[in-house]
């Protein structure tokens, strides 16, 4: 699962790496693209987009308008409908079709050799250019709506001898595109950090379980739980208790499944080693108890306690004695070998 | 790793926010007004409104008001004029509670507003309209009601309040149209086929009452005519229906018996309009803006409320009267 991630973020990292760095090359440095100045034919006083031209929303545009004879001149962009209500009764050239970098068809349309009020005192602009003299820049950035873009003339002129400049672009897009890339190239570390890290944890045994050789750690436990790891000469001297593999791990039900609730999580189990006990070995608590040196190991089949009589004459010498001699004597004293005895 | 993915699903999404893109749809669309152009534009009419009003003067109206609302209210100043009374002028207690602006795909542009008076204990359900991209916003619609009166919900659709055509009856009993057409029938006469139709609401029976009240005159003959304007303005309400802001045109047709002049008192309409009686015959008109509610289903179209006065004379004595 990890690995399919990894490698899908690193896809992904690419294709956005590859993105940001195609709109840095595109745009350039100012974010945009320029066309113009493209003469337009007309001696009307509108020029206006129809509403299928402007499809982009999202973009910044900035347009500029030029008249010879310093002729006033307005830029508006507004909703269509605004637009078309306003230069509805009006004679204009309107632009049907656009392709980039420039490439226009229009069409005349007749009506009135005027404007019904003037563009300037209208509220419903969504942008617009300061009227001037000669020439007028209109810089917006292109909403989610439908749109028309409208150049009129102001006054008693007309259009003729217009150009125009159009520059379009993504507001701060070489930016943009470097932190996509950036973020392109961030997704893509993730990715193969993911892959590493899958194949370094959880190997795939179908590819590395004829390389695997398996360990075997001989630990002995002492007294105080504490393990020390052994030989394994040490250990075939030594009892084995308990042996622990991989495979004894209890089964686990899958994810998921319809049954019980799943139990609390136990300890991880210990390594795959098998546990001895080394008899004679000094322990933690051995050493605590003032014990320096190891005790023998208790023979396992000892034989019965012998008991010894002795006689004791009277210069106090002991004189050992048998059991059928004992007849003949009184016991005067019976000692354990910690106490001693006399008869 | 969830984490990750999550943060970079984040920063995927930030990202995109101001990708350019292609609008999948390219037909014109605009909703009337913004929230602040709505505000903007019913402060401007109660503040021309309120000027008028302190100078008992309808012209400043004509910037603010246009149609029927105009020519009732010029008909109240002139009333108010003759009778060298106040015009009652909004309160200050007022408040827009409710705000419905449609989505349009050209000119005129309208929207309606709820307009709570709480000192005068009524609601004006007002209708804004823009003619075209250079016109100003005008009322066009005000009929009032009680502040009792609970208005259906509207139906609304991404963001913006569903209109209905005036010729669209799908889903109700009849069309806005037919509805005002048929409650316009009537008015104009108790027995009219429509009546099965038509529920029979508090303002039919005001004007019946007010129409038998004027035929009592004695040597008088009263006649009076009901007429439905074009439905302009219809929303969808929530239950299917529409709620239609139908305008009614009512002409009162007084016959006098030859040899006799009838006059009204000072203050009333008739003496402002006909003011030195009628010898003959004369007429007044009146128009009333009635908020129509057609329930969805097949339930009968009912008037919610509505606002009306006399916009005009003709006849009486001298041939001539005043118009507003």
């Amino acid at each position: 699962m990890r690995t399919w991630w990894g490698w899908a973020l690193s896809v992904l990292g690419v294709l956005l790496a590859a993105a940001g760095a195609a709109v840095m090359v595109v745009l350039g440095p100012d974010s945009r693209l320029s066309t113009g100045p493209h003469a337009i034919e007309t001696d009307d006083i509108a020029v206006v987009t129809a509403p299928e031209v402007i499809r982009w929303a999202d973009v910044k545009i900035d347009v500029r308008a030029e008249l010879p004879a310093r002729k006033p001149v307005f830029i508006g962009l507004g909703n269509t409908v605004d637009v078309r209500s306003y230069l509805a009764e009006t004679r204009r050239l309107e632009v049907t079709s656009f392709d980039r970098p420039w490439t226009i068809t229009t069409r005349a349309v007749d009506g009135a050799p005027a404007l019904p009020g003037a563009p300037t005192a209208l509220d419903w602009w969504i942008a617009t250019s300061e009227p001037r003299l000669g020439g007028a820049t209109l810089s917006a950035r292109l909403p989610d709506e439908s749109v028309s873009l409208a150049i009129l003339s102001v006054g008693s002129s007309n259009l003729a001898g217009l150009e125009v400049t159009l520059a379009y672009g993504v507001n701060n897009g070489f930016l943009k595109g470097a932190s996509t890339s950036l973020l392109g190239l961030a997704v893509l570390w993730v990715g193969v950090l993911a892959i590493r890290s899958r194949r370094r944890d959880e190997p795939d045994g179908d590819d590395l379980g004829d390389d695997l050789e398996e360990e075997v750690v001989y630990v002995y436990v002492d007294d105080d739980g504490v393990e020390h790891e052994i030989s394994a000469e040490e250990a075939a001297d030594l009892e084995v208790v308990d042996e622990i593999g991989a495979d004894d791990d209890p089964p686990r039900p899958a994810p998921g499944a319809d049954t019980e609730p799943e139990p609390e999580p136990e300890p991880e189990p210990v390594p795959t080693v098998p546990q001895v006990v080394v008899p004679g070995v000094l322990t933690a608590a051995d050493i605590a108890a003032g014990r320096d040196r190891p005790r023998p190991a208790p023979d396992p089949h000892p034989e019965p306690e012998r008991v010894v009589y002795v006689f004791v004459d009277e210069d106090g010498v002991e004189h050992e004695v048998g059991e059928d001699e004992l007849a003949e004597f009184e016991v005067v004293d019976d000692e354990t070998d910690d106490g001693g005895g006399r008869p | 790793m969830r984490r990750t993915i999550v943060a970079l699903a984040c920063s995927l999404a930030l990202t995109a926010c101001a990708v350019p893109h292609e609008r999948d749809d390219l037909t014109p669309r605009k909703t009337a007004a913004s929230t602040d152009t709505v505000t903007t534009v019913i402060d401007r009419y109660r503040e021309v409104r309120s000027s008028a009003v302190a100078l008992l003067d309808p012209k400043p109206l004509s910037t603010v008001e246009t149609g029927a609302v105009l020519a009732i209210d010029s008909g109240s100043f002139a009333v108010s004029q003759g009778s060298s009374t106040t015009q009652e002028g909004d309160t200050a207690d007022v408040e827009v509670t409710d705000v419905e602006v449609p989505r349009f795909t050209k000119y005129p542009l309208w929207f309606s507003a709820v307009v709570r008076d709480r000192q005068l204990g009524v609601n004006r359900v007002q209708v804004f309209e823009r003619a075209s991209s250079v016109d100003p916003w005008l009322l066009t619609a005000s009929p009032e009601t009680l502040s009792g009166t609970e208005l259906p919900a509207i139906r609304r659709a991404d963001g913006a309040a569903r209109t209905v055509g005036a010729d669209d009856g799908v889903g109700m009993a009849m069309s806005p149209q037919e509805a005002a057409d048929a409650y316009a029938a009537v008015l104009a006469d108790p027995g009219a086929e429509q009546s099965a139709t038509i529920a029979d609401d508090s303002f039919i029976k005001q004007m019946r009452t007010t129409a038998a009240t004027n035929a009592d005159l004695e040597n008088v003959t009263f006649s009076q005519t009901w007429e439905a304007q074009d439905v302009q303005y219809a929303l969808r309400t929530g239950d299917g229906g529409a709620l239609a802001f139908v305008t009614l045109l009512r002409k009162d047709t007084y016959t006098v018996a030859d040899g006799l002049t009838v006059t009204w008192p000072e203050g009333s309409p008739q003496r402002a309009f006909l003011s030195e009686g009628i010898s003959g015959s004369g007429t007044l008109s009146y128009l009333h803006q009635v908020l129509l509610y057609l329930p969805g289903g097949a339930g009968e179209p009912r008037a919610l409320g509505q606002y009306g006065g006399v916009v005009g004379g003709e006849g009486g004595q001298g041939g001539g009267g005043a118009t507003g």
